[in-house]
């Protein structure tokens, strides 16, 4: 099972990436627990690392060819899952996403984000062309949409949405033409007020509010401002773990998990946050180099889909965090309190580590 | 498989979105370094300035009315002082000014202040309760140098009637280390009230609300300006207790102070209608914090008044466990209803010589008269005859050395003697001897006043009921226990109820609980605390400290029993005259209340 050749190629420094962005997450829940006054939160928060990185080493030596060549079995298996949690789900903040299983809860809609990249990676890995046709095109919306309608059925637009890059992130690399592109832009521009009217009243109040946070000081805006007022008083040194006024005195209700990036810059201040942004670019860039050297085209999606995945959710989370995008309640991959995030984010390295494993091509 | 020969196409795609990422960590960079270096002053400004204060609002406790539905406990404001840590310039300078202005003793407060470090210090500390005006002034005028205190109000436990059923209510009090770590109230947090004896502690889930909280913006002044958020409190349950006021009163006059307890009961359902005992505390001095020198002196006191003596004390029950002999002997077969012995006054047995209380003797004597007359000697012979585990056999039955399962706690078991519990707990062997003195109630037999008081409810209906202070509460009675029969015989029972009903009635011992018109049934006891050869060793001085206790524990009426009273005063000297009266006021009282106020209604309406 585990060569020396396995010993010998393993992406280390990938790893140790993964490990020191996990570690900063417990830091962060730890000070979160303190104000909290329930300090299981870091420890539970550990075991799920733990867990996280033993799936991950897991999925490391089940050659990704043979995952890639099963997507989809996965992928029936995660639509029954996906309707199982419709019909028997645990509903928590309003969305109905959750499931139980001996104990340990669980976000299906979650895990089967990995789902979506595998069968993508399948589907096209035998396409040899420039450019997508449109039936290409069709086929994976005809893949993506059962499980998002699912997801949206559960009420958890949140993470529908987190799909779309994904699948977008995939398409453009796959090749897409300008002229299908921009189409598509277009469709989407026109459809947008259509979308507009079908949100929910506290949807709208998001978008809006990004847009001025003043407009409503007590209720979302109040949230975005409030962290942007700790990671501004952070200033450049921060006021030490465990020290932050505004994350300690709990006015940021969700500072363990959704804003776990304003709770960290207010208390290690720019260093520290500047420090975590730098983490996760060179991870994303080491992503790169990763599909580089991936043998195969369903290696290099696979990767592709990974990199999108995790950069899509750095991207809104930090910038909500920053009050430069809207509220979405999405977690900080590797950093947020939440095992079906932690999860994900783990298998997802697990299978860029075994594509980067088995790069060579050997008989 | 094939390998793709316009792979490099897609990493040449991908690189061209990694340069996107780049470019958006940068803008992110730049947001990050406007936020916290441009707009710094800005923002800690704001932060520091609008800091958000924690309010707690304390629920209040659940209010306790009697079975009619009179108020015991309730709630009253009071203003608790509390530290806000995270506000203190200069804690020393703090905790000079608490102990020089306020008289809270230093110790105290730096054991508080030492707990508390393992939370946030945003979290508001307790520092202390019930602050009179003469505090509030005070702590007024110093307020703007120590901002960092402030009172807030909060709801204080209030025991309407002082001393009255102090052992019955308990008390409360702030929450212990020791308990926090008890999985019985691992539920509460550090300053949380809690009930600490009594039913307060027994019931102290179902009176405990859920306290709220505010918080508030407020500037660097302490003014507040808006609340952010507010949970309000949500107050305990109520709790309705089977206790009588009116009964309850008597019983505690008729005590007067003295050490002793009274407690009666129905003996058809197990309700607690009186539980007293003396000397009682004032729960109200737990309520506004109880200072250690209040409770130095309360611990320290010789005659105990945090002790329940109807559960908490166990005591030889002196002739009152005649009435358990002579339904055992009757039981066991030993005697019937007129076998009789003959009293001189006294009577040798195994080469001792045993007393009688009346030296000139009762004569030919039978099983009726002798509970009547409490004559020692018939039971000494008819003790010899069954031996002692005949006895421990149906002194266990009617509940003997059990606890009676009230919901109060810490009740004791006490001690029904038996061959098997000398040699396991004493390691020794029984003595015959032993059993003589065990026959009148004296030697190795302890009771409780409740379970002494559970035994005659036996008596008095062949059955036995689970005693209980509450309806509803936390009380969860287990079904089998609810109400059980013991195989006693309708006629042997009856007997006992005979002699009882004489000892009141027919010039026996019990007569002062004799109430005209409620066909009152008991028995008295003089059970001596130590040996008669050792009292009259003692100076006459001393004897008075030593003096019996007095006895009384009886049922009404006769025909179909509604209440048991167990009364003891310690060292009251004879139950006859120092208990049976006091039970005698209690019984007037209930059928006062209950039998006669009916046909007058009845009555008056007739002539209406």
């Amino acid at each position: 099972m585990i060569s020396e050749r396995a010993v010998r190629e393993f992406d280390y420094p990938l790893l140790a990436l993964v490990l020191c962005l996990a570690c900063v997450g417990v830091l962060g829940v730890y000070s979160a627990s303190l104000g909290s006054g329930d300090s299981s939160l870091y420890l539970k928060q550990m075991m799920r690392v733990g867990l996280g990185l033993a799936v991950c080493l897991v999925v490391v030596f089940i050659d990704y060819r043979y995952l890639v060549d099963n997507a989809f079995a996965l992928y029936a298996g995660s639509l029954a899952l996906l309707f199982t949690v419709l019909l028997v789900g645990t509903e928590i903040n309003g969305s109905k996403s959750w499931v139980s299983l001996a104990g340990v809860r669980l976000q299906p809609s979650e895990l089967t984000k990995i789902v979506i990249i595998l069968v993508l990676a399948r589907y096209l890995a035998d396409l040899n062309e420039r450019f997508l046709t449109k039936r290409q095109l069709l086929g994976i919306a005809a893949f993506c949409l059962p499980p998002v309608v699912l997801i949206i059925l559960q009420r958890d637009l949140g993470t529908a949405v987190m799909y779309v890059p994904i699948v977008g992130g995939i398409v453009l690399v796959a090749g897409i033409r300008r002229k299908v592109l921009l189409t598509t832009i277009a469709v989407v521009l026109l459809a947008a007020p259509v979308g507009w009217f079908a949100l929910k009243d506290y949807q709208r109040q998001r978008v809006l509010v990004t847009l001025d946070p003043e407009l409503d000081p007590q209720g979302i805006g109040y949230q975005t401002r409030q962290s942007q007022i700790a990671i501004g008083s952070g200033g450049v040194m921060g006021r030490g773990l465990g020290n932050g006024l505004q994350t300690q005195l709990d006015y940021l209700p969700e500072s363990h998990t959704d804003f776990i990036f304003a709770l960290l810059a207010e208390e290690t201040g720019l260093v520290g946050a500047a420090l975590i942004l730098a983490l996760y670019l060179v991870f994303l860039l080491r992503l790169v180099g990763v599909a580089e050297s991936a043998r195969d085209r369903a290696g290099i999606l696979v990767v592709v889909g990974v990199f999108c995945m995790i950069f899509s959710h750095v991207f809104i989370n930090v910038g909500m965090a920053l009050g430069i995008m809207p509220a979405i309640g999405i977690p900080l991959p590797l950093l947020s309190y939440g095992g079906s995030s932690i999860l994900t984010t783990f298998i997802a390295i697990g299978l860029v580590l075994n594509i980067h494993l088995h790069r060579y091509v050997y008989s | 498989m094939a390998i793709s020969q316009d792979n490099p196409l897609l990493i040449h795609r991908l690189k061209l979105i990694s340069l996107v990422a780049i470019g958006v960590f940068l803008i992110f960079g730049l947001k990050l370094w406007h936020l916290t270096v441009v707009q710094y002053d800005l923002h800690r400004d704001l932060a520091e300035r609008n800091q958000i204060r924690t309010i707690p609002l304390m629920a209040p406790r659940g209010l306790v009315f009697d079975r009619d539905g009179r108020v015991l406990i309730e709630n009253i404001n009071s203003f608790s002082l509390f530290l806000y840590r995270n506000e203190a310039l200069d804690l020393k300078e703090t905790i000079r000014f608490l102990v020089e202005g306020f008289g809270i003793e230093r110790e105290m407060l730096d054991e508080r202040l030492r707990e508390a470090q393992q939370y946030s210090a945003f979290r508001p500390l307790l520092i202390k309760e019930g602050l009179d005006m003469d505090s509030m002034a005070f702590l007024l005028a110093h307020q703007a140098e120590h901002p960092e205190l402030r009172t807030l109000q909060q709801p204080m436990r209030y025991y309407r009637h002082g001393k009255l059923a102090a052992h019955v209510l308990g008390y409360v009090g702030e929450v212990s280390q020791r308990e926090l770590e008890s999985p019985r109230l691992s539920n509460h947090k550090p300053g949380d009230i809690v009930g600490k004896a009594g039913i307060e502690r027994t019931h102290n889930e179902h009176v405990t609300g859920e306290d709220g909280v505010r918080r508030a913006l407020v500037t660097s002044r302490g003014q507040t300006l808006e609340d952010v958020s507010r949970k309000p409190p949500k107050p305990g349950a109520d709790l309705n207790l089977t206790l009588d006021l009116d009964l309850q009163t008597v019983a505690e006059e008729g005590l007067a102070g003295r050490a002793g307890g009274v407690v009666a009961f129905d003996p058809r359902n197990g309700e607690v209608l009186v539980l007293a005992s003396g000397p009682a505390f004032d729960p109200n001095l737990f309520a506004s914090g109880i200072t250690p020198a209040q409770w130095k002196e309360l611990v320290e006191d010789p005659n105990d008044p945090l002790q329940n003596r109807v559960t908490q004390s166990a005591f030889s029950p002196g002739s009152i466990f005649k009435v358990v002999m002579a339904l055992a002997g009757l039981e066991t077969g030993t005697v019937d209803r007129n076998t009789s012995f003959f009293c001189r006054g006294a009577a040798v047995i195994y080469g001792r010589r045993f007393r009688c209380w009346r030296a000139g003797g009762h004569g030919h004597i039978r099983l009726v008269e002798a509970i009547q007359h409490s004559c020692n000697v018939y039971f000494y012979l008819m003790g010899r005859k069954m031996g002692i585990d005949a006895i421990a056999k149906d002194g266990h039955m009617v509940g003997l050395g059990s606890r009676t399962g009230i919901d109060l706690p810490g009740e004791v078991a006490g001690t029904m003697p038996s061959r098997e519990w000398k040699r396991e707990v004493l390691g020794q062997p029984w003595y015959d001897g032993e059993t003589i003195s065990v026959s009148i109630g004296q030697g190795a037999v302890d009771v409780t006043p409740i379970q002494l008081a559970r035994a005659v409810g036996i008596v008095a209906t062949g059955r036995t009921a689970r005693m209980h202070l509450t309806r509803g509460g936390n009380l969860q009675v287990p079904v089998d226990l609810q109400v059980s029969a013991p195989p006693f015989s309708a006629e042997n029972l009856e007997a006992v109820r005979e002699g009882m009903w004489r000892s009141v009635n027919d010039r026996g011992t019990g007569r002062g609980a004799r109430v005209p018109g409620f066909s009152v049934c008991g028995k008295t006891g003089t059970a001596q605390t130590i040996s008669r050869e050792a009292l009259e060793r003692l100076p006459e001085e001393e004897r008075a400290r030593f003096e019996p206790n007095a006895w009384f524990v009886g049922f009404a009426p006769k025909e179909a029993p509604e209440l048991v009273v167990a009364v003891i005063v310690q060292g009251g000297g004879s139950g006859g005259a120092k208990a049976a009266p006091l039970a005698g006021k209690i019984f007037q009282t209930y059928y006062e209340k209950h039998q006669k106020s009916q046909p007058q209604i009845q009555v008056a309406q007739l002539y209406d």
